[in-house]
């Protein structure tokens, strides 16, 4: 049996074990060094800058006084963004509330529909040949590898109103197709706007599969004692999904839940794509938000923090959930 | 456990089978059919892609708009195609080096203060891009790396989740080779090197793969750091190109199959690496 490092420590052999020691914690220590000074200045300081920013009314273009053009003609002014944000009559302001309203509504849109389809589907995989399921879970998982770039192009072609496949397969069952999928402000469905519905659906076909992996190697962990006994007892399928699978998967559906909330309110390249905001910023998001106010229109950065900030600590308590869930306790 | 042989042949269970491929062929019919669709309608002539309504299929397929990208001198792809393959193999070379090496320590050393340090690693994960994007486009301006491919790879050296990873990863190695490398004389950067990394080929695909991926089809912030047209990546290279030919479907439609097939390529012979990765990423 090899002699470990440890042994050596306990042995009588207690200075040259301590020197090893004192070696391998320095050898620790230097390599660590760099990489936490370079966390440092890419994630901890940009996070305790992006605080800073919103506090001060902060464009680039000016030169401050102070450290980082803080302060002179960057002047700090407490939480004068939050309170424009809040309740003033700004435009950016104003598009900011809808969007913080628009990127609710696309979540809870988005988190269901992707469950609806998940969930059933990674249940059906589960139940077929070994052979057909990887190559089913493959091309599942396609539209998820894609460049959203590329696919909000797809989509946008698909959602054409003359050419696009969606009119076409309207008119094929007899259905008159809406005149403008992603353009028309007045369509409005159940209190969604059409244009927003467009986006959901692109975004779960493009999204769906990573769900899909996640509760088919969640299934794969079940043991099949638990189904097949609720089979001999003479469970139907449908009572077995609902009263075997769902209650067992009930701590990864929650996981994966979390998850899909925390990145559906960070979408982005769909929403400045696919319906680039509109129409009449009915699909503006949060996100959208914090990119226009900060590069594209006004360079206003210190609103673009506020902003920034507001999407953070929502994603935080998001965060520290799934760490709670994480943490629980779980066995079949 | 097998499933009892009876069960299978029973006739509920044959009916249930086959209704469930019903349902998963449909799934697969609705995953493809966008793809399929661009693809056939990149196929069709100028004429064929202005009528309404049109057709599902050409009636005279033809090459014509791939090759005009490919081959037209007013449309630069190759240094933008070559911008993408460097970026994304700087990014893949470095955070496979970091993570796996800082992994390393983690997981093999004890040391006064390495929960801290690790706690302070994983803050990267908990924090939205969108929030210390403002702040890393000034750094990158006082940096005077704006518009040059080093915006996008200086900022993204260090990867919290590949650590993590690779940190599970080496701690189920066992310390015996360690130990015995060691009363030979071994480095402790020679035991990294020499015994650590030969072992971690799995998850070394499995990261650099996904890191591969996820720099190929980033838009977010080489749109906010890169402005010259000689400077963009795939990505803008097609947002632009879209703007530029947006009375030419036929072009654009095909421009953006291109851009898939290279990440499809890779897709297919890596298939598993990923569907592994996405897999695990999602219990970090």
């Amino acid at each position: 049996m090899a002699i470990s490092i440890s042994d050596l420590f306990k042995s009588d052999n207690v200075s040259e074990g301590g020197k090893l020691m004192a070696k391998q914690r320095r050898f620790a220590y230097t390599s660590l060094v760099p990489i936490l000074l370079y966390m440092g200045l890419f994630t901890l300081f940009p996070i305790l800058f992006a605080m800073v920013m919103s506090l001060f009314s902060y464009t680039p273009i000016r030169e401050g006084s102070g450290f980082l053009d803080l302060g002179g003609a960057n002047p700090f002014i407490g939480i004068n963004n939050f309170i424009e944000l809040a309740t003033g009559t700004g435009k950016p302001a104003e598009v900011f509330r809808l969007a913080v309203w628009n990127t609710f509504l696309f979540t809870v849109l988005v988190l269901p529909l992707n469950l609806i389809i998940t969930l059933p589907l990674a249940v059906l995989l589960e139940s077929i040949s070994q052979k057909f399921k990887i190559l089913f879970r493959a091309i599942y998982f396609l539209p998820t590898i894609s460049s959203t770039v590329a696919l909000a192009i797809i989509w946008e072609y698909m959602y054409a109103p003359g050419w696009g496949l969606l009119s076409l397969m309207f008119k094929a069952v007899g259905l008159v197709p809406p005149k403008s999928w992603l353009q028309d402000p007045n369509a409005i469905y159940f209190g969604v706007p059409l244009a927003m519905i467009c986006v959901v659906i692109a975004h779960v076909w493009q999204d769906f599969g990573y769900n899909l992996v996640i509760f088919v190697a969640a299934l794969q962990s079940i043991p099949k004692t638990l189904r097949e006994a609720a089979r001999v007892d003479g469970a139907t399928r449908w009572q077995e999904f609902w009263l075997v699978v769902v209650p067992l998967l009930r701590r990864t559906i929650l996981l994966t839940s979390v998850l899909t909330v925390i990145s559906s309110l960070q979408v982005f390249v769909i929403f400045q794509l696919l319906s680039r905001g509109g129409p009449k910023n009915q699909t503006q998001t949060m996100v959208l938000s914090i990119y226009e106010n900060a590069f594209r229109f006004s360079n206003n950065l210190g609103l673009a923090s506020a902003m920034s900030m507001i999407l953070f600590i929502i994603i935080l308590v998001l965060t520290v959930t799934q760490f709670r869930i994480l943490r629980t306790e779980w066995e079949y | 456990m097998k499933t009892p042989p009876t069960k299978r042949l029973s006739p509920g269970f044959i009916l249930g089978k086959s209704g469930a491929y019903a349902v998963l062929i449909l799934g697969l019919v609705a995953t493809l059919l966008p793809f399929f669709y661009i693809i056939v309608s990149s196929l069709k002539t100028d004429a064929e892609l202005r009528q309404t309504p049109p057709d599902f299929f050409s009636k005279d397929p033809t090459l014509k708009h791939y090759i005009t990208i490919l081959t037209d001198e007013n449309i630069p792809i190759e240094r933008n195609v070559l911008n993408s393959v460097v970026v994304a193999l700087a990014r893949v070379a470095i955070t496979l080096f970091t993570s796996s090496f800082a992994g390393y320590i983690f997981a093999k050393y004890h040391f006064k203060g390495k929960n801290l340090a690790f706690g302070v690693i994983l803050i990267q994960i908990m924090i939205p891009f969108q929030v210390v994007m403002i702040p890393n486009y000034l750094l990158i301006v006082k940096f005077g790396l704006i518009d040059s491919l080093w915006a996008l790879i200086i900022p993204s050296m260090v990867d919290a989740y590949g650590i993590f990873m690779m940190k599970q990863f080496i701690e189920s190695m066992p310390a015996e080779l360690m130990d015995a490398a060691r009363i030979d004389g071994a480095s402790e950067f020679g035991i990294y090197s020499r015994i650590i990394l030969p072992q971690m080929g799995p998850a070394l695909a499995s990261l650099g793969v996904f890191t591969f991926m996820a720099t190929w089809n980033d838009y977010l912030w080489p749109l906010i750091v890169l402005t010259s047209p000689e400077n963009r990546t795939i990505p803008l290279l097609l947002v632009w190109f879209q703007t530029q030919h947006s009375s030419n479907q036929g072009l654009i439609l095909a421009a953006s199959i291109l851009t898939l097939i290279p990440i499809f390529l890779v897709y297919i012979f890596l298939q598993r690496w990923i569907v592994d990765q996405a897999t695990s990423s999602a219990f970090k």
